[in-house]
């Protein structure tokens, strides 16, 4: 086992990063009002408390912020945020499990280059 | 606001201890699992909640009261088991109608809703329903009666698996309109676990565990693999649970207290690192023995 699975991971978690690819995908902008706790968790049929734990984890690292009475916002800088900590945190542990399991089957660098670079051409063509 | 709270609280039936210094709270507006093996005592805490029962010792307060033969307190709460007496001669529809007149928040509109959307007859006789239909209509008493502390004993009894979703689903959306206190005891905690927000586990009679959900999906963790290398990396660990299997291979289950890099080490080392589902969890947190039913048959 590589990656965690998704299913395994605790829900909180994966709420925030729901949210967080919502904000990185552009559907909710900056300065926009995210889902409250209590639509989140009509949405996955989850406690509200958990929502909330999703959420806090968002607010904690600045993408969002709170007026009071009026819910949580997205700041400017989210996505900005979101991509740096998904290249740090996600993005270079991947390649690095992906560079020891490649080492354990001996696999050239220009191999692995091949296939890393076939990858993204296959999906580029499925953007298409 | 606590709405419940109970300190010491024990509860004798002749010689037998079905609670024994049980102390914990539930705090307002929260939904609770109440989970535990078969004579857990979960049954008999509910019912002392609810003032069905008085307790031998400690101290149980519901909405700051004594439970016991208090007005106050069944006035504010439903109580919903499969063992609900219902008048035999009147229809359901008739039952239903009754209901109203016990509950100051009951919401007839809900009520109807609901009864619609499981098709239940309202020209049949209560006795004369199946089981599932039973706890459905049970249920919608339950959740109509909009009590400031709603409490289900196993209330899924006989539901199939479609009613028991809906009904999960139906419980989280009335919950979100309209916020109260909700304990509910079940052995499918697998199925209920996201609408929780914490979990009261009993055995024997006492508290095991009083955790939000969250932490208890992080409470354990299963290493499967070479047992020599399993137990190099659990020597020092909790052991929860210990299952072999193969001619040299074993699952662990141990307190979840490694860090990161022990647990990718283990990974390294060619161990599964394995999730323990809550249900599992609970299952072993009370379990007497170790290694499970798997004990009576290998006796070596």
């Amino acid at each position: 086992m590589i990656f965690t699975n998704d299913e395994l991971k605790p829900i909180y978690l994966q709420i925030a990063e729901w949210l967080e690819t919502e904000i990185l995908s552009g559907n909710i902008a900056a300065d926009e009002k995210i889902y409250s706790q209590y639509q989140l968790a009509a949405m996955f049929n989850i406690n509200p408390a958990t929502a909330a734990k999703g959420l806090n984890i968002l607010a904690d690292e600045k993408m969002l912020y709170k007026k009071r009475g009026l819910g949580m916002f997205v700041t400017p800088d989210a996505a900005e945020i979101i991509r740096t900590k998904r290249r740090e945190r996600n993005l270079k542990r991947w390649v690095e499990e992906l560079v020891k399991e490649a080492n354990r089957l001996n696999i050239s660098d220009s191999e692995l280059n091949d296939m890393i670079k076939a990858a993204r051409n296959r999906s580029k063509e499925e953007q298409r | 606001m606590n709405v419940i709270e109970c300190k010491g609280l024990t509860k004798q039936y002749g010689r037998i201890d079905a609670l024994k210094d049980l102390s914990f709270s539930i705090r307002e507006n929260t939904i609770t699992g109440l989970v535990g093996p078969n004579g857990a005592g979960k049954t008999t805490l509910l019912k002392i909640i609810a003032g069905y029962l008085k307790e031998t010792a400690g101290v149980v307060k519901v909405f700051s009261g004594h439970p016991f033969n208090n007005l106050e307190t069944s006035a504010n709460l439903v109580f919903i088991d499969d063992n609900m007496a219902m008048p035999a001669t009147m229809n359901i529809e008739e039952i239903l109608n009754a209901a109203g007149s016990f509950y100051a928040y009951w919401n007839r509109e809900l009520a109807n809703r609901l009864f619609d959307y499981f098709s239940l007859n309202p020209r049949q006789l209560y006795k004369d329903l199946s089981k599932g239909q039973k706890s459905t209509f049970n249920m919608i008493i339950g959740l109509s009666a909009r009590c400031a502390l709603t409490i289900f004993d196993e209330p899924t009894t006989g539901m199939d698996a479609s009613v028991r979703k809906d009904f999960y689903r139906a419980l989280l959306q009335d919950y979100l309109q309209h916020p109260r206190t909700v304990i509910f005891s079940s052995h499918l905690l697998n199925e209920i676990e996201d609408i929780l927000e914490e979990v009261l586990l009993l055995a024997e009679g006492r508290k095991r565990l009083h955790l939000p959900v969250s932490e208890l999906k992080e409470y354990a963790v299963g290493l499967r693999g070479k047992e020599e290398k399993v137990n190099r990396f659990t020597r020092s660990a909790e052991i929860l649970r210990r299952e072999r299997f193969g001619r040299d291979s074993i699952y662990v289950v141990t307190r979840y207290n490694f860090n990161k890099t022990t647990l990718q080490k283990a990974r390294e080392a060619g161990l599964e690192v394995l999730p323990v589902s809550t249900a599992d969890l609970c299952v072993y947190l009370t379990a007497r023995n170790k290694g499970g039913i798997d004990d009576v048959f290998n006796q070596d």
